[in-house]
């Protein structure tokens, strides 16, 4: 088809026109181009194509060059035409952003790659996280785009998304400065990037099976055991055992060769083995001079000590270990098969062992059989046979050893190798902790939205990009009190896309607050209830209505047909209320409380806490996170919409609020409202969530704002919609002044918004 | 009217733990109003029906439920071809005639429902039929007990303050495990063995009571266990199926629990 001719059937755009202009001139590609955009004619509307053709200027704007262009042309052909067109738009935006760092020569290796990708991933979601990984990498590393792309296949081995976007994270966190490292790693040069991409499809993880020992551990003692995971350190081996630090219990991260019910079953023998250490063992060992064999076989009398008591409560612990005790006597005299063998003799009765050492410490561990509650006996008996075993000049490596069965835990958490027990047993803790903390910032799924992260020095002072200021989604009036009118269009609302926290840092959070969500719950239960209303003149019911029966006494009397409805009954109330909350994440809520918590941590436990109760409910609820950069740069985030589900990927959203900027309150609440108005619901509520007054970059006098957020509230209550604050701090401060008197909230103790927020809602639900 | 039919005539078996039984015979002996707290199914209907057996009293039993009106509990007109004629309900019955009227699991009622039985705990000690403009005086043998499962998260709904504050309350739970063993062993004919062996599993489950269990295995869970097992099915199947089954459907709790009560059988 000609150029002209189309331009005369259909009304091209700006962007088309554009388009057509530019690549008119450039003769290595005009030929492909006419293809594309004639195939795109007949497949997509003329706007869908107009579309399509500001996200190929993109590329073209970046100098993108006719390998990257082709490139996208090929990509948007190949593409199902109705469903992938945004799909191919996305890439439009992010070769051209990757190209912009990481160059043209890089980006189409990356959009011929995407061809492997597609195979590999399948679903579009997939391919636009593999997308933002790449641009990631473009930002980061611009260098190691290219070696990467080339190995996309391999890259992908793992067919899984979240293992491709690990491999990226650790790959820009591993190499520092080391760039020939780091290039090696992407190109797969590297052993740990190849395991890395291979991914875990065989293992299991203790994450998966974290809720599940809980729960266990917790109805066999009575008590939550507080697990963490152990993971490989920096170039460390994996760990192989559990280990017991003060009070914690660490399982192994991860168990590669094991899976399904082996794996459970693996996980449970090993926390019920160390939990028993905790519930029924005694204080450290203290080391003084044992020697490491003699250490290690205190630890099999102790192990030995701790199950039989443990046996004795709970006899069937033993058919969960009996499994893992698999050494015989024909494997040898090795140090580390006689332990095995001892740890099996002490284990099994049934077992026989005429080994020496094994037959001596299995006749003194019997003769202490009385005396199981004493710890001492395990250093009495496994100093004896470390004596023994020693003399026989068997090899022993302590630095190798692993301790068999493979159940057991490293021994290391019962002893004492400082001078002073507690303290460093605390401080161990407190350190593992800590390290916990960081490792799961760490672990973070990517932010979509940042482009440098924090390994970027220099990340503070970049100019803000479009990209980061998100989409413009409204823009709102506001009012202007020096002039006393409203500007209209003056604060422009941008949505910014929420990032993916940690969810188990509120859940746990929230765990540890059991008897607020007790009361929750039971505020949850008395307002499910509902109001009953008497219903009249019912088929059926409790009792009679005596007006009807009346009437249809009258009507029987003269012959008529009497109506048989004559009962009275009750039925339960609807409840009809949508709740919009507004959580303020401006800069100030970065303060740390006495507790050692953001008011910021403070307020997602709060709404978590609600948004439990809500969602127990069934009201629909919306959550938002606001916060502004002056008038044209309000932004807000969606944690979850009406429409989103609360789940636990809300909850991911809600961890992953950062406190930045400051407080533009009345746009926010203009912006619940219009949200609001959407809703078809009796009841309409905006709570927003302020830990203090309305302020921001480009207002001087702090009462504009005030005075701005008031005026939002009364149009507010105009169209239906009830506004309340909840202030965090020793003031309600203006809040009185803009929600009015009955509507501020002041908490005056942060430890008490959870429970206040509930109480709140819960009143206004009554209303 | 006779409340023959409401008297127990064999002694209800009743393991008294503490006090309750003084408690409740010099409560009785004032005609003070008997509030009952404790999960389910650890023994309050069983000590009530012991006590009316002990006091010689005939006992009337409603179960509470949510549609349950005030005229469930006072009475109602019925229609008759001939007009409408009163029948008295069970509280109305049992104040008239002097029997216990003991009031199961009270929270579950609708607050407005419960408020008629205010008249009757206090001074007053009386009943008033509005539907016939009639007052009851009580009989002087007539007491009120209701059971009330606070439960940590299992109120459905709370009490109101002003019915709360009426009552004497005895406060139950599952007993001691030596006296939960015996109950056990009498109950469902359990040797000592099988009966320990169930209360370690109730303990169990007990222990995730808040962490994904809103109560634990109850008393009479056990003996139900201990029944299946006396009728032959083995222990693991008999407690899987009288315990972990019907007290979660969620499956990892219930995954957690199996594994916790496997720990307990040899």
């Amino acid at each position: 088809m000609n150029m002209d001719i189309m331009a005369a059937t259909q009304p091209v755009a700006d962007a088309s026109k554009r388009l057509i202009g530019l690549m008119s001139a450039r003769r290595n590609l005009v030929g492909a181009f006419h293809e594309i955009w004639d195939l795109l004619g007949l497949r997509l509307a003329p706007g869908e194509r107009e579309a399509w053709a500001k996200a190929a200027l993109q590329l073209v704007d970046v100098n993108a060059g006719p390998g990257c262009l082709s490139a996208y042309w090929r990509l948007s052909s190949e593409c199902d035409p109705r469903e992938g067109l945004d799909y191919v738009i996305e890439v439009g935006a992010i070769a051209a952003d990757i190209c912009r760092h990481a160059g043209a020569r890089a980006t189409a290796s990356v959009l011929k790659a995407e061809r492997d990708a597609r195979v590999r991933l399948v679903q579009s979601e997939a391919l636009v996280r593999w997308w933002r990984a790449m641009a990631r990498l473009a930002r980061e590393a611009p260098d190691c785009v290219e070696p990467l792309s080339q190995r996309t296949s391999d890259a992908l081995a793992s067919a899984s998304i979240e293992t491709f976007e690990q491999f990226v994270s650790v790959g820009l966190k591993k190499s520092g400065k080391d760039r020939a490292g780091r290039r090696a790693f992407f190109a797969l040069e590297d052993e740990i990037a190849r395991q890395l991409v291979q991914g875990d499809r065989n293992g299991a993880r203790f994450a998966d099976e974290e809720r599940d020992l809980n729960l266990f551990l917790t109805a066999l003692w009575g008590r939550e055991p507080k697990l963490r995971a152990l993971g490989s350190s920096e170039n460390g081996p994996r760990p192989r055992r559990a280990n017991i630090a003060g009070s914690l219990i660490r399982l192994p991260e991860h168990l590669p060769d094991v899976s399904g019910e082996t794996a459970r079953h693996f996980f449970r023998a090993s926390a019920a083995h160390a939990s028993a250490h905790l519930a029924l063992g005694g204080p450290p060992f203290i080391v003084g001079s044992l020697r490491p064999i003699q250490v290690a076989l205190v630890n099999i009398i102790e192990d030995a000590r701790i199950e039989a008591l443990a046996m004795e409560r709970l006899p069937g612990l033993r058919s969960l270990w009996a499994p893992y005790h698999v050494a015989q006597a024909r494997d040898g005299n090795t140090a580390e098969a006689i332990m095995a063998r001892l740890a099996r003799a002490l284990f099994d009765p049934a077992y026989k062992d005429d080994n020496g050492i094994v037959a001596k410490g299995r006749h003194l561990f019997e003769a202490a059989r009385g005396r199981l509650a004493d710890p001492d006996i395990s250093r009495e008996i496994g100093g004896l046979l470390g004596n023994d075993l020693g003399q026989t000049r068997v090899q022993f490596n302590a630095k190798a050893h692993v301790v068999e069965p493979a159940y057991r835990d490293d021994g290391m958490g019962l002893w004492d190798f400082a001078e002073d027990s507690r303290a460093a047993s605390e401080t161990h803790e407190i350190a593992i902790d800590a390290a916990r903390m960081e490792r799961r910032e760490e672990s973070d799924a990517p932010r979509q939205n940042d482009p440098s992260g924090e390994s970027h020095a220099s990340g503070r002072a970049k100019p803000v990009t479009n990209d980061e200021r998100g989409i413009v989604i409204a823009r709102y009036p506001e009012w202007d009190r020096a002039s006393g009118l409203e500007r209209q269009d003056w604060a422009t609302l941008r949505e910014l896309a929420p990032s993916l926290g940690d969810p188990r840092r509120i859940e746990s959070a929230l765990a540890e607050t059991g008897s607020l969500r007790a009361r929750i719950g039971q505020l949850v239960r008395r307002a499910r209830v509902g109001r009953p209303e008497r219903l009249k003149r019912q088929a059926d019911g409790h009792d009679l209505d005596f007006d009807a029966v009346l009437d249809a006494g009258i009507a029987l009397r003269t012959g008529d047909l009497p109506d048989p409805r004559i009962f009275r009954s009750s039925g339960p109330g609807v409840r009809s209320m949508a709740v919009a909350i507004l959580i303020d994440v401006s800069e100030s809520t970065r303060d740390v409380t006495e507790n050692g918590n953001s008011v910021l941590d403070a307020e997602c436990m709060a709404v978590a806490a609600l948004a439990e109760a809500m969602k127990a409910l069934g009201d629909p609820f919306a959550l938002m996170a606001f916060a502004s950069n002056g008038h044209d740069d309000v932004r807000l985030t969606q944690v979850k919409t009406f429409k989103d589900a609360y789940d636990r990927d809300a909850v991911s959203r809600l961890a992953a609020l950062k406190p930045a900027l400051s407080t533009r309150l009345g746009a926010a609440l203009r912006h619940a409202g219009a949200v609001l108005d959407g809703v078809a619901s009796y009841r309409k509520l905006v709570i927003a969530l302020t830990d203090g007054e309305p302020s921001d970059i480009d207002v001087h006098d702090p009462l504009d704002l005030v005075e701005d957020a008031r005026r939002a509230t009364i149009n507010l209550r105009g169209r239906g919609i009830d506004s309340f604050g909840v202030v965090v701090g020793s003031s309600a401060g203006s809040a009185p002044a803009i929600f009015g008197r009955a509507n501020a909230m002041p908490v005056r103790r942060i430890e008490e918004l959870p429970q206040r927020l509930s109480e709140l809602y819960f009143r206004l639900s009554r209303r | 009217m006779n409340l023959e039919a409401y008297r127990i005539h064999d002694v209800p078996h009743y393991h008294s733990t503490a006090d309750e039984i003084a408690i409740f015979e010099a409560a009785y002996a004032s005609r003070l109003p008997v509030m009952l707290k404790g999960p389910t199914g650890c023994g309050k209907t069983r000590f009530v029906e012991h006590m009316a057996w002990r006091l010689g009293r005939p006992l009337i039993t409603v179960a509470a439920h949510e549609d349950m009106t005030a005229s469930d509990l006072a009475g109602r007109y019925l229609l008759t071809p001939d007009g409408t004629v009163w029948q008295d309900g069970p509280l109305t019955l049992a104040v008239r005639h002097g029997a216990i009227c003991y009031l199961d699991e009270i929270v579950e009622a609708r607050q407005d429902t419960t408020v008629v039985i205010h008249p009757l705990t206090d001074a007053r000690r009386t009943l008033f039929l509005d539907k016939c403009n009639e007052i009851v005086p009580a009989h002087k043998d007539f007491q009120l007990v209701v059971s009330y499962n606070p439960g940590y998260q299992n109120a459905v709904k709370d009490l109101k303050e002003s019915t709360k504050q009426r009552f004497v309350a005895i406060d139950f739970d599952y007993p001691a495990p030596a006296v939960e063993t015996e109950i056990v062993m009498r109950e469902a004919g359990a040797s000592k063995d099988v009966a320990s062996r169930l209360v370690a599993i109730a303990e169990r489950s007990r222990n995730l009571r808040g962490h994904g269990l809103e109560e634990g295995a109850s008393t009479r869970m056990l003996i139900h266990a201990g029944r299946l097992v006396g009728a032959g099915v083995p222990m693991a199947a008999a407690v899987n199926s009288s315990i972990v089954l019907p007290i979660t459907d969620d499956r990892e709790v219930r995954s957690a629990l199996s594994a916790a009560v496997a720990a307990c059988l040899p």
